[in-house]
């Protein structure tokens, strides 16, 4: 419908993570939010084979100070020029857990060429994360950058800095928004592509296997380097129910490339994270 | 005299405005938020460049473009506030920016069916009592439109202001217009439609700067006047 709703899920490790929100004018003292909750199928871990079915929180709160709270991200729009928005940013990196964020108990893979012998519990619990160093949930420091082309395009940026084992893991996204086109009454669509770039310290931690982890998992040691880590497109479908409900729907694919594609955690380089939930404007 | 490579401020402004397009064949669908009717327009207030000769309104574009008739009103209704707006001939109407109205997500709807439609926010240039209008004027005025076009649309910033578009009521009034020279010679300028934009059923009379100094006079008030740019 138009590009305010934009909405930003919190669908965790996605691409979406550190989006941020248009700006949004309003008269001093105001706020806009959007609350709601959906159910989201997402990977177990970027890489995974499989994926997991789990409730989606959906939030989205803007200020008039500038100040906005975006699914796991928040920030602050500095600019007071329409075609540039920029700010600081703060973002929560989800956490990576040895049961790779639960559920893929049971599942048997086959051996893979990359695998050294390992426990026959390992070989056969189907899932790359076991024997793995648990990663905390990271909260990440950084900035953005938007630029419009146009009314409907924008140009997106951001920089983040904190996540991984040793909080020194940096990724930085670049890439293209085309916001709201109406496609029926209260009906729109916007769509999304872009890049993420990280430097080694971030492969290492959740794309590398340590020699002690290398013990623990069975996989080789591996110590990837920094770079692009994937390509990601994604699709928005907003439903404006009435003046304040709304149906959001979203459907993102990502793909590893280069390093983190070659880490011996990824079952799969392509993931499609899919989404809806129903939002109120408050 | 119009040329399809037209790009009308409407035009510009239409898509920066980024209004929801609250369309609706349902009579129940017929709605648009206030919020974001509110967050179009002030950007139009807080723009800091020269604006003197400008008028912004909200504007309401049906489907059917016949839809538009007489007495049509906006009503915005929220928990406390409740008030209707009157839209002229080409469905404009001035938005108050009310904070309680944003605060409490008020709605804006039309006060009979008409089908789908959508908001917008327009800039034209404000006419003049005497219906005379000095050349020069005119371009200052279309260059203030291109100042604020560029301010919120990075396209416009290759565009220039090539000359204007006076648009006249349907009926009851006499749609003449001249430009008379500094020499004293005049001439008629015709009147067409304005093939693709939002007002194309109404009369219009295109008026490209040129050279020499000239004065563009008018029989009758026109309802807007549209800045174009190329």
């Amino acid at each position: 419908m138009n590009k305010l709703f934009a909405l930003v899920l919190a669908v965790t490790g996605s691409a979406a993570s550190a989006q941020t929100p248009t700006t949004n004018p309003m008269p001093d003292g105001s706020r806009d939010m959007y609350a709601g909750l959906g159910i989201v199928s997402a990977p177990r871990y970027e890489g995974a084979e499989h994926s997991k079915l789990r409730a989606l929180p959906v939030l989205q709160v803007q200020w008039s100070n500038g100040v906005f709270v975006s699914g796991m991200s928040a920030g602050m729009h500095l600019s007071q020029q329409p075609l540039v928005e920029f700010g600081p940013l703060l973002n929560l990196h989800p956490r990576r857990t040895e049961s790779g964020s639960g559920a893929g108990v049971g599942v048997v893979e086959a051996a893979g060429t990359t695998f050294q012998p390992g426990p026959v519990l390992m070989r056969t619990s189907g899932n790359r994360l076991t024997g793995m160093d648990e990663i905390s949930l990271r909260p990440e420091l950084g900035g953005f950058l938007n630029v419009y082309l146009a009314p409907a395009w924008r140009l997106t940026s951001s920089v983040l800095g904190g996540a991984g084992k040793d909080r020194n893991g940096v990724r930085a996204e670049i890439g293209i928004q085309r916001l709201a086109i109406d496609i029926a009454p209260h009906h729109t669509l916007a769509f999304s592509g872009g890049f993420t770039f990280v430097n080694s310290a971030y492969n290492r931690s959740y794309f590398g296997v340590s020699p002690a982890e290398s013990a623990s998992s069975g996989h080789q040691t591996y110590q990837p380097d920094g770079g692009l880590k994937d390509v990601h497109v994604g699709a928005r479908w907003n439903w404006a129910l009435s003046p304040s409900w709304m149906l959001t729907s979203s459907v993102q694919a990502s793909r590893l490339t280069n390093d983190a594609r070659r880490s011996p955690l990824v079952e799969r380089p392509s993931n499609v994270t899919v989404s809806t939930a129903f939002a109120y404007r408050f | 005299m119009m040329r399809a490579a037209h790009i009308t401020a409407c035009v510009c402004l239409l898509s920066t405005a980024s209004l929801a397009a609250a369309q609706a064949s349902a009579r129940a669908g017929e709605w648009a938020s206030y919020r974001d009717a509110y967050r179009a327009m002030v950007v139009f207030d807080k723009y800091g460049g020269p604006k003197t000769q400008l008028l912004h309104h909200l504007q309401l574009v049906p489907r059917d473009k016949g839809a538009l008739g007489d007495n049509l009103q906006l009503a915005l209704g929220g928990k406390t506030v409740q008030t209707s707006l009157a839209l002229d001939p080409l469905g404009r109407t001035t938005l108050p920016l009310l904070k309680a109205a944003y605060d409490e997500n008020a709605v804006l709807s039309p006060n009979r069916g008409i089908g789908a439609f959508a908001l917008r926010l327009r800039v034209s240039i404000a006419p003049q009592a005497d219906n005379s209008y000095d050349g020069a004027e005119l371009r200052a005025a279309c260059e203030q439109a291109l100042g604020f076009a560029r301010h919120v649309d990075a396209t416009a910033r290759t565009r220039q202001c090539v000359g204007v578009r006076m648009v006249f009521p349907k009926k009851g009034v006499e749609v003449a217009v001249r430009v008379r020279a500094t020499s004293g010679a005049e001439q008629s300028l015709p009147v067409a439609p304005a093939a693709g934009e939002v007002d194309a059923d109404f009369p219009s009379v295109s008026y490209r700067f040129g050279a020499e100094q000239a004065r563009v006079i008018t029989y009758s008030a026109p309802l807007a006047i549209v800045p174009l740019f190329e």
